[in-house]
């Protein structure tokens, strides 16, 4: 009778850890097939209000590494010359003319609407989230993330990935309270500059801003490794020369 | 000029009435990604960009025909309860770059129209040209902003540039003629980052003259390091024009919605000269030092608060303060009952210098508290500002409204109370009260 237990716990132990890198590997594959580990970008961000009327922003991006993002507003004119710096959990606004580059939070938004700063910088899946338990549902993978410290934005994700591309396709982001701050809906794959397929349109909704909407629409991603140094304060007003 | 209120308030009612951006159908957003792709490849590649805004701002003025502010402008001229003003502005921003080398210019073309001023000018608020090398190295040459320093509405440690308005922080400064070059490394580890910069600012009669002591060559340092997760600067100026001064600054993410950021400076042998209530000065030279902590934070509903406490060691006492305000008590009775301009005159040029600057005492508080678009309005902040002077307890109150009815047009409502007894700063201001409305349209 004493064996029993043993082995159910010995089976325990051994599949407990499998499932949990069975899960980091699948968050790994979404974050790799998502985007290049260092990269250039440009999006179109468009906020839409219930009765219609649409806000768009353009941005072009540089990523390197795990948690390096530096982004520079081209549009609309009222923004121009804005540029964002994140550095992990670190991040800046600055905003031409005003002052020195300022300290922002993950969670404000520099552009209004329901994406905030977190959604515009962010880092792979990977760095910000451990996987606390994977399913399989159908034709997909749920990975359950929870944040790896409370600096990141989101206390809780849940990520439904297909198993056939790997990449997610719907993620429900949660604060620590367990209240559903929005989801994001991943959508439109289509091959970039490298080859890889990926969606090229995120839209998110949110319980807090009822009947409105935000797409950031991806139009170019590029493979480029640019200089740690451009990722300084002091660079982030020259930001625009590294187009 | 009669026309520029009317054409603005025309501008201002179709801003608001027609809308912006055409319906959509019920759930489903045109979101075309070939457009989307079509309209960024046209935008990418150009090496020039020309932009700016057109700004509109009337202004009512509720005048303190008692205040000695009004009086030292005035004299004994009666301008009346109120006062009118109307402000155009057109701003124009423009960059060209072409492999390591790049220009930006920011000028604004500004008229005044109203009952106490009329004026109209062109000012180049930056022009530089820069030279980058390497993405770590910059040259500067040219009319530019340096911006040291942390704090949001003060910085002590800006050594070589022009103050900020406490009162408006947020709008750009003029610059100074200088040469900069700038050196920047990254690194792994617990220090992320160093950077070097270095000044040279000349002052002669003909360029920099508003900065100091003319026929001399300034120059300042910075030295700032990412380290630990917190930004941390120290400074150094020196130079015939200005005393030597020295400086530190810090901030940090405490949390991801909490910052705190401080600014130190030691500024030698300042040299200040208050005025008994005689009118005569009595010149002092020592070391002084400037100060300022500050948080801001956000909270779970998106309002923000920061709070700032400014030490200004280069500022008068509250009895200093008093002195000065006696003394222009004094010289204007003795002008309006003998006509002697002899003390009304001194009185004046002493409000043209240190007594009249923006806060020219010891200390003072600043607490601005904004909310972000409440009750579900996109693009909507309401905001309330308060500047105190802790010495003589005067205040100024600023509740604030932007809102932006349609992309690239920005409207402010703000109205400004300036509060105090007699003989404190804000209580013996021009205005008891100012309304202003903003108007801009980016373009």
């Amino acid at each position: 009778m004493r064996k029993i237990p043993l082995v159910a716990i010995a089976v325990l132990l051994a599949a407990a850890p499998a499932a949990a890198l069975d899960g980091t590997e699948i968050l790994k594959k979404v974050d790799a097939n998502l985007q290049p580990e260092s990269f250039e970008s440009y999006r179109k961000l468009i906020n839409v209000e219930p009765g219609g009327a649409r806000r768009e922003y353009l941005l072009w991006t540089l990523k390197k590494g795990d948690d390096k993002i530096a982004s520079l507003f081209l549009e609309p004119a009222s923004e121009k010359g804005r540029a964002t710096l994140r550095l992990g959990d670190n991040m800046w606004l600055y905003i031409p003319g005003v002052g020195k580059p300022i300290r922002i939070t993950s969670l404000q938004s520099v552009i209004g609407g329901v994406f905030n700063n977190a959604d515009i910088m962010q880092l792979d899946y990977h760095v910000e989230y451990d996987v606390r338990t994977v399913e399989e549902q159908g034709g997909e993978y749920l990975l359950d993330l929870k944040a790896k410290s409370t600096t990141v934005a989101y206390d809780q994700l849940k990520m439904w990935v297909d198993r056939k591309t790997v990449l997610p396709t719907r993620i429900e982001c949660y604060a620590a309270t367990g209240l559903l701050i929005k989801t994001l809906y991943f959508k439109e794959p289509k091959a970039f500059d490298d080859g890889r397929l990926r969606p090229a349109i995120l839209e998110t909704d949110s319980p807090l801003y009822k009947g409105y909407r935000s797409y950031m629409v991806y139009a170019r991603i590029k493979k480029r490794v640019v200089p740690d140094e451009v990722f300084t304060l002091d660079f982030l007003p020259r930001l625009e020369t590294m187009r | 000029m009669k026309a520029a209120p009317g054409a603005a308030a025309a501008f201002l009612l179709w801003a608001l009435l027609v809308p912006a951006g055409a319906p959509r159908a019920q759930g489903k957003d045109d979101i075309r990604l070939e457009d989307i792709e079509k309209e960024i490849a046209q935008k990418v590649e150009r090496p020039y960009s020309l932009g700016g805004f057109f700004e509109f701002q009337p202004t009512l003025f509720g005048l303190d025909r008692d205040a000695a502010f009004y009086r030292l402008r005035f004299l004994d001229e009666d301008e009346g309860a109120t006062a009118a003003q109307y402000d155009l502005r057109l701003r124009l921003e423009g960059s060209y770059r072409k492999d390591i080398f790049s220009l930006f210019v920011r000028a604004d073309a500004l008229t005044t129209q109203g009952d106490l001023d009329s004026e109209s000018r062109l000012e180049l608020l930056e022009g530089f040209a820069s030279l980058k090398p390497a993405p770590g190295l910059a040259l500067d040459a040219g009319k530019k902003v340096v911006k040291w320093g942390k704090g949001y509405a003060w910085n002590p440690v800006a050594f070589v540039d022009r103050p900020k308005n406490p009162e408006d922080p947020e709008l750009a400064l003029e610059g100074f003629y200088l040469l900069a070059g700038e050196a920047i490394r990254s690194f792994g580890g617990p220090l992320r980052t160093a950077s070097f910069t270095a000044v040279a600012l000349p002052v002669d009669k003909d360029v920099n003259e508003e900065f100091g002591e003319a026929d001399h060559l300034n120059v300042a340092a910075k030295l700032y390091l990412l380290l630990f997760d917190t930004d941390l600067d120290a400074m150094v100026f020196t130079g015939g024009s200005r005393t030597t001064r020295f400086g530190v600054d810090f901030a940090r993410n405490i949390t991801t919605n909490f910052e705190v950021h401080g600014e130190w400076a030691l500024i030698t042998d300042f040299e200040q000269a208050p005025v008994n209530e005689r009118g005569q000065a009595v010149r002092r030279v020592k070391d002084v030092m400037s100060y300022l902590v500050g948080v801001r934070y956000l909270t779970e509903r998106e309002t923000t608060f920061i709070v700032e406490y400014y030490r200004n060691g280069t500022g008068f006492t509250g009895e200093q303060m008093e002195d000065f305000f006696r003394f222009v008590e004094t010289s204007d009775t003795t002008f309006r009952s003998t006509g002697n301009p002899t003390g009304i005159r001194r009185a004046i040029t002493l409000s043209e210098g240190a007594y009249g600057r923006p806060n020219p005492m010891r200390s003072y508080l600043y607490a601005r508290a904004s909310q972000k678009e409440p009750f579900d309005i996109l693009y909507f902040t309401p905001a309330l500002t308060t500047i105190v002077n802790v010495v003589d307890r005067s205040f100024v109150v600023i509740p604030e409204l932007t809102y932006s009815p349609r992309t690239n047009l920005e409207l402010r409502l703000r109205g400004v109370a300036l509060v105090g007894e007699e003989r404190t700063e804000f209580g013996e201001k021009q205005n008891d009260y100012r309304l202003e409305l903003r108007v801009r349209y980016y373009f």
